[in-house]
């Protein structure tokens, strides 16, 4: 094995061959170097070992999709790749991959990519050079340009492994700590409660050890927290003896849907029904209470559940099963997602729900330390919402210059009422490195076209860590289908060498960078993966290969929950119009995968429609705004502007929540995205969460009318005139389709139970 | 209209099949008279049925390009109106073989005047009615893969389909029943050619075989045409019983009916005796047939229509009978939405064409109007052609499988092949009407001659005359009133 | 299908599925659902479109029910099981899932009715769909109660795959046109790729050597594919596998309209059963706790 070879060198090899120095587990397990492979393009003819016409080989690499960096191993065939699939190795997804995962193939073949940089001229972008981009960028940034680093900003996604250190390298070479992280669906609040009770800002969650699971809106089987590792730990949750998830909501999440009990709770009144959950604990299964601080005892003590059910909307009877349920079922586990972080008030509500979990003693039973890691500047930079308004306020003081979008779109995803796309087209010199012509690359001044995540190489850190930390790797699974793209960390590199920074200046590129990165790391790491057995080449090769890198870290010590003290609120009383939950959608996500044709086809999990948006409303609601039937066309109006979606009725919401998912309503971003349903986003209030400062999303009211009714009874062919969902009926008309069982037989028959 | 006061009273002389009296020379003056040069209104049907039809071949070749979901075909209303409208066409063809075959050996002597267009009916409604199956079908350039040709591959079409039956069946139907209209014309197509001049007479001398009408030609015609239709009866009741195969064959509720067979035959005599109606008053009054078509045959036919709505009624409430028996709740809950779902308007139609509507051929003074007839004949068979659609659709749209429980309205495109289906045969049958005539002669002459006898009491005469008419001697031979100078006669 | 063929096994034609089928059988591949574990997240469906070529339609055709989708997810609100509760102001159980994908029948209705047999039951126990021979009379997807066959209504492979997209297609199965009726296969390719594989190395294809695509990325791991082959030969050649057993310890068995159970209560059924379908997909009940 030759470690020295160029990058370049190697890519030719892998797009000739379909194979390369890195083969991962495969088919049919081969090597070749790039002495070997450099001198020939292969003949299917004459084919090579590793390039069996037919035959195909499987790398593997780290999904991009969303956050979590689930391991992937890539199908390729005659130098395409055809297919992905989970990475037995991943100790986050252990082989599986959910739908955004899979469609991962459809962001890289997409016919709406962006092939060559675009620079903007009278206006319009038009398509350089990437030698005329990068004369531009040192015109901007580089060691001549004069730019004083704090008039510099970064705005990225969640960003952690090798690609974070090059970003910090670069801004402490421009001498700038504007580095935004945004992501729009997060949790983060969650995060700063975990860090102020728990001193642990992403505990590992023991979905699996729990008999009880309530979530107040933590979607964990879709966006919270990582779909698969999710799905895993539930699905191993529901073996016998089976555990019981209870979601209390006020729009049915995919979580939801799978609840054995699931409770409407009125919008930002989750924490009013925890303290009430917290009460009846405390008065009829007399859990001790005396760790919390007075003022939470007091609340507590407030609110009983008489009380509770009035604010929440809950029945008094399921906040006392639910109690029940908790205190006899041990080890439990409360988990607060989006619809209670969402508010003003979202910090208080989720601290209540945390302290639920300190109540029923669930810290360190079901809520463990993450182990640290060994590499802290390796670790991912967690996104928030917060990100956002801080940028748009930056803008708005006119502080920065120049600035980098990576992997965000906030000219989508920001509440229309920050004015980001005002500040940003008259503002600083705005550089989108991309794949997409998004909302926010139009507005750039400068566009550079990023490889794929299929195409680029990167290391991966997921901010949750399962049981053993590890960096889950990604490298290219083939040549880059247009030659004029570059990788981001290529990119950021030579943004380096252009600064003239000694440290990168010996890393050609970026592979190179990560090669050696990972020849350097400590001997006893590289051991437990060689077993001692051949030197640095078989460790890469074996890295490469497994697609992760496990550390074998010492015990983590134990969590120390600390109460923390807050002030539970309910929303605003009634009368004020309805609460417009911008529901994160598993598939589209914040939108970013609006442009996969695969994800708009696939129906949604709750109410199986597809290529579209619309507004999720309770039949009563249905029935106050004058029998409103799903398919009817609704005009939701918040005091920053008017959406028109069609309605979805079923009794998975609260009579108070209008909720849209997010993810459509898109001006641009190629033909499957652009024009297609509405974006909730445009239309939220500017509210943010008191303690942490995160948008509080959903607690924007709106108001509701009807304004077209849908044809629904005879689908004419044109037929487009109604909400275009799969399947015909939603019940089973009586016939054994879906048999439910009770628990008790589960267990008698599967489980412990005798 | 011929006779547009329906109260008026029938002369004695009207209450007669037919006129006895009528010469044989104006008998074939008449009927060759249909058959020369058209007039205007003729042409304008003509161009009627080629507008319809080239809507027809505008929305197939529309369809064939772009593909079936065109039609409105979706997941899962997989059949449409091709197949209802095709189960409709195969039910008209019943209606020549009811007359000229089961009539012809129960000696009913009036469908006489009336049996060879409903013939005709029978071949061109097959041919318009085998149409369907090609153009429903989603590669139709390899449509025969569906015939048990010899291939080296020794590839086999798949016995156990009913479709492939149908294939089997209504291709012998329509070479039977073509070869049946075909020789029983044979006498009038010699007087054809006889009276024919130039090209027409050479085509008509093709086409008469050499008939002279001596007594061996007659005993052997008489022969073959009784096998004939002996052979035609059962394979139009099979016909339709298999066409029924296909929907009783088949697992889902709607369709699974036992009763299907006896219920689709019934149907299809049923459409088909309208579908005379409807002629009948057509020629009558293009033609000026008012002597062979009289207002008793009309009414015959129309009490024989009753009397198989009847049994078609009773048939429907058997099938929703055994239903409901049944027991099968996916079968009853399919019923009472054909009551009360989506498609309840087309069913309560139907139910009100196929089972209230044939009262009024029940009442003597609507029998006897012609322009009633002529409506409620055309709105008998809108609710057969409803009930073949009510039988296809809603077990499409309504199965075991809530999640695709599904209605979709078919679009132009089939509306458009369904409306050229009736070009097609309008089209056919006006071609027929020209070349082929349209009232079989020697028949009229036959029956004219029996009745003659029977009139005159001379029972003996008539029942030697049958006698020998059945062992093949020619009415014309006995004719005491024979006409001289019509030497063209002699060939009937 | 031959007529030779048919007049050969005529009796063995009229006991079907009773005796399980007329096929001796090389393997009996089939499944197991587990709807304690599916959370309806769709996984399962994208995987499908990735590994089978499924054409996307677009939103107006969809809006026509003219997606291909093989594997779709059913949701049903309702639970008759659970009675009055499931009609309570709220959805207080969630959703039921359903995921349904051909089921593969013994005795399946799809095969009798083809016209041209492009639909037959291979030794394998697969109910195949042969897209070449498929002339489209669509009977067969009219005599499917489950209504999981799927046609092709149009061309797609223009409008579905615009390049580069088309580069992603996967080579070991064709891209169907107008015209043909198409269907879940268990992915035959993939069934092929193995029984390969292991003929060359002389062994017998192994219990999770491979599976099919959706079981494969199941987040949950809810769906097991594999072969139900030793449920009619015990003992005989390749072991148990784990669906197999799965199939054994509900004790659902083949060939039988009505299940005659030791243990009632135990989760395993069969959608349709009644209608002696002899599906090849069993399913575990759902439970929740009520």
């Amino acid at each position: 094995m030759n470690l020295e070879m160029k990058r370049r060198e190697f890519l030719k090899v892998m797009g000739w061959t379909g194979a390369g120095l890195a083969v991962a587990a495969c088919d049919r397990p081969s090597f070749i170097t790039s002495r070997e492979g450099r001198n020939h393009v292969v003949s299917y003819l004459e084919p090579e070992e590793f390039a069996i016409p037919g035959v195909g080989v499987t790398y593997a690499s780290t999904c991009q999709q969303c956050p979590s960096a689930c391991g992937v191993n890539a199908r390729v065939r005659e130098g395409r790749v055809l297919k992905l699939e989970g990475n037995l190795n991943s100790p986050l997804n252990k082989g599986k991959l959910c739908a955004v995962g899979q469609a991962s193939l459809q962001n890289h073949y997409n016919p709406d990519r962006i092939t060559k940089p675009r620079v903007r001229r009278d206006g319009r972008l038009v398509e350089i050079g990437w030698d005329d981009a990068l004369a531009l960028l040192r015109e901007k940034i580089g060691p001549d340009a004069g730019l004083n680093g704090k008039r510099f900003a970064w705005m990225t996604d969640t960003i952690s492994g090798h690609q974070a250190v090059l970003v910090d390298a670069l801004m402490e070479s421009l001498g700038s700590n504007n580095h935004y992280v945004y992501e729009p669906i997060n949790s983060a609040v969650w995060r700063a409660v975990c860090r102020d009770m728990l001193g642990d800002e992403n505990p590992r969650l023991g979905i699996e050890k729990a008999r009880v699971v309530l979530s107040f809106g933590a979607d964990f089987l879709s966006t919270w927290g990582g779909a698969v590792s999710g799905s895993a730990r539930y699905a191993e949750f529901r073996n016998a003896p089976r555990g019981v998830l209870i979601a209390a909501e006020s729009k049915m999440t995919q979580t939801g849907a799978n609840a054995d009990l699931w409770v409407p709770v009125r919008p930002g009144s989750e924490g009013v029904l925890a303290l009430g959950i917290a009460n009846v604990l405390a008065s009829s299964h007399g859990r001790d209470l005396s760790a919390l601080p007075a003022s939470v005892r007091a609340q507590i003590d407030a609110h009983d559940a008489a009380k509770v059910a009035g604010i929440t909307g809950t029945s008094e009877e399921h906040i006392k099963r639910i109690a029940e349920l908790l205190h006899e079922r041990s080890p439990s586990l409360v988990l607060a997602g989006a619809s209670a972080e969402g508010h003003e008030h979202g910090y208080d509500s989720v601290a209540a729900a945390m302290t639920l979990n300190l109540i029923l003693g669930n810290v360190g039973r079901t809520i463990e330390s993450s182990a640290g890691f060994p590499f802290p500047q390796l670790r991912a930079r967690s996104g928030n919402g917060r990100s956002v308004i801080d940028f748009a306020q930056a803008l708005e003081e006119k502080r920065f210059d120049v600035v980098f979008f990576k992997g965000v779109n906030p000219a989508f995803t920001a509440p229309a009422a920050l004015r980001l796309n005002e500040l940003l087209a008259g503002g600083p010199f705005k550089v989108a490195l991309t794949q997409f012509e998004d909302e926010t690359t139009l507005l750039a001044d400068l566009v550079l076209p990023l490889y794929s995540s299929l195409e680029d190489w990167g290391t991966h850190v997921p901010s949750i860590q399962p049981e053993r930390n590890f960096i889950s790797i990604q490298q290219p699974v083939m040549e880059p289908l247009y030659p004029e793209t570059r990788g981001f960390g290529d990119l950021v590199l030579s943004l380096l060498h252009m600064r003239g920074d000694k440290d990168y200046a010996g890393y050609e590129d970026y592979y190179a960078y990560l090669q050696h990165a990972f020849v350097a790391l400590p001997a006893d790491v590289k051991n437990s993966v060689t077993k001692g057995v051949g030197g640095d080449a078989a460790f890469w090769s074996a890295v490469m290969q497994q697609g992760v890198l496990e550390f074998n870290t010492a015990t983590p010590a134990a969590l120390v929950a600390k109460p923390v003290a807050f002030e539970v609120q309910a929303a605003a009383a009634e009368g004020n119009g309805y609460f417009l939950l911008p529901s994160a959608n598993p598939n589209l996500w914040d939108g970013r995968h609006a442009n996969l044709p695969w994800i708009q086809e696939l129906p949604d999990t709750i109410s199986k429609a597809v290529w579209d948006s619309w507004a999720e409303i309770h039949p009563k609601t249905a029935a106050k705004l004058g029998d409103v039937k799903t398919g009817d066309v609704l005009r939701i109006a918040s005091e920053h502007g008017t959406l028109e979606v069609r309605a979805f009725v079923y009794r998975g919401m609260h009579p108070d929540a209008i909720a849209i998912p997010v993810g459509q309503g898109h001006t641009a971003y190629g033909r499957y995205a652009k024009g297609r349903g509405v974006n909730p986003y445009a239309i939220l209030a500017t509210a943010q969460d008191r303690k942490t400062g995160e948008p509080a999303h959903h607690m924007t009211r709106v108001n509701a009318s009807v304004i077209r009714r849908a044809d629904v009874t005879w689908n004419n062919g044109s037929g487009m005139d109604r909400l275009v969902v799969q399947g015909g009926s939603s019940t089973q008309v009586g016939r054994k389709l879906v048999v439910t069982v009770s628990a008790d037989q589960f267990e008698r028959t599967e489980g412990g139970r005798a | 209209m011929n006779n547009l006061n329906t109260n008026a009273a029938l002369t004695p002389e009207q209450e007669k099949d037919i006129n006895e009296d009528i010469r044989w020379a104006k008998i074939n003056e008449d009927v060759l008279h249909s058959m020369e040069s058209p007039r205007g209104a003729y042409w304008l049907s003509i161009i009627v049925c080629l507008a319809l039809l080239s809507l027809a071949v505008i929305a197939e070749i529309h369809q064939y390009l772009y593909g079936l979901g065109e039609a409105n075909l979706n997941w899962p209303h997989m059949w449409g109106l091709y197949i209802a409208t095709f189960i409709f066409w195969i039910g008209m063809s019943h209606s020549g073989t009811l007359l000229s075959a089961i009539l012809h050996i129960i000696h009913a002597d009036w469908r006489k005047p009336i049996y060879r267009f409903a013939e005709a009916m029978t071949t061109f409604t097959l041919l318009t009615a085998m149409l369907f199956p090609v153009i429903h079908l989603g590669r139709v350039w390899n449509m025969y893969w569906v015939l048990p040709y010899f291939s080296d591959r020794g590839i086999w079409p798949n016995f156990r389909s009913p479709l492939l039956w149908d294939a089997f069946a209504i291709s012998t139907y329509l070479t039977s029943s073509a070869l049946f209209l075909f020789m029983g014309s044979i006498p009038d197509l010699a007087i054809v050619r006889d009276s024919a001049r130039g090209w027409r007479k050479k085509l008509y001398a093709v086409l008469a075989l050499g008939w002279r009408g001596d007594d061996r030609q007659w005993r052997n015609f008489r022969v073959a045409y009784l096998v004939l239709a002996c052979f035609l009866i059962p394979l139009a009741v099979s016909v339709h019983s298999i066409v029924a195969s296909d929907f009783a064959m088949s697992i889902m509720p709607g369709w699974h009916i036992t009763s299907f067979p006896p219920y689709f035959v019934a149907g299809a005599l049923y459409s088909g005796c309208a579908g005379i109606i409807t002629l009948f008053v057509l020629l009558r009054y293009f033609f000026r047939f008012e002597a062979y078509m009289t207002i008793p045959i009309l009414e015959k036919t129309c009490k024989l229509t009753f009397a198989i709505g009847m049994v078609w009624t009773y048939l429907t409430f058997i099938e929703f009978a055994s239903v409901w028996y049944g027991h099968n709740a996916v079968d009853k809950e399919l019923l009472l939405s054909k009551f009360s779902g989506p498609y309840s308007i087309w069913f309560w139609q139907m139910l009100f064409c196929g089972s209230v509507l044939p009262f009024m051929l029940a009442v003597e003074r609507f029998r006897r109007s012609i322009p009633i007839m002529f409506v409620v004949s055309i709105l008998l068979n809108y609710g057969m052609w409803l009930e073949r659609w009510m039988i296809v659709a809603p077990t499409l749209s309504q199965g075991y499988e809530p999640f695709a429980f599904h209605v979709i309205f078919p679009s132009w495109v089939q509306w458009f092949i369904v409306a050229g289906s009736f070009g097609w045969f309008g089209l056919l049958f006006l071609i027929f009407v020209k070349v082929i005539p349209s009232v079989s002669m020697y028949e009229v002459k036959e029956m004219i001659y029996h009745r003659r006898h029977l009139a005159h009491k001379d029972l003996s005469t008539v029942m030697h005359s049958r006698s020998a008419s059945a062992g093949g001697n020619a009415a014309a031979a006995a004719d005491p009133r024979r006409t001289p100078g019509t030497p063209g006669l002699e060939g009937a | 299908m031959s007529l030779q063929n048919i007049i050969e096994n005529w009796s063995s034609y009229r006991k079907g599925a009773e005796q399980g089928g007329h096929h001796n059988y090389e393997h009996l591949w089939g499944m197991v659902i587990d709807l304690n574990k599916c959370t309806g997240c769709g996984a399962c469906v994208t995987a499908c479109y990735a590994e089978n070529n499924l054409a996307v339609v677009g939103h107006e055709k969809y809006s026509r029910n003219l997606g291909m989708n093989w594997l779709r997810i059913e949701r049903y609100w309702d639970e008759p099981d659970l009675g009055e509760e499931s009609v309570a102001e709220y959805q207080h159980h969630g959703a039921s899932f359903l995921p349904m994908h051909c089921q593969h029948c013994s005795s399946a209705t799809c095969e009798p009715v083809c016209p041209v047999a492009a639909t037959y039951h291979t030794p394998d126990g697969l109910n195949a769909q042969v897209y070449n021979r498929c002339v489209g009379s669509r009977y067969c997807s009219n005599n499917c109660p489950y209504r999981l066959r799927y046609f092709n209504f149009y061309s797609y492979y223009e409008e579905s795959w615009p390049a580069p997209l088309h580069m992603q297609l996967n080579p070991d199965l064709t891209v169907r046109d107008k015209g043909v009726m198409e269907k879940c296969t268990f992915c035959v390719q993939r069934i092929r790729t193995a029984k390969d594989t292991a003929r060359r190395e002389r062994r017998k294809v192994r219990d999770g050597e491979f599976t099919t695509a959706c079981a494969q990325t199941c987040p949950t791991s809810a769906m097991t594919f594999g072969d139900l082959l030793t449920l009619h030969t015990p003992g005989g050649g390749v072991g148990e596998t784990e669906a197999a057993s799965l199939w054994k310890k509900h004790q659902v068995e083949l060939g039988k309209s009505r299940q005659q159970k030791q243990n009632p209560e135990l989760r395993g059924y069969r959608v349709f059963e009644g209608l002696n379908t002899d599906p090849r997909v069993l399913f575990l009940e759902r439970v929740r706790e009520v």
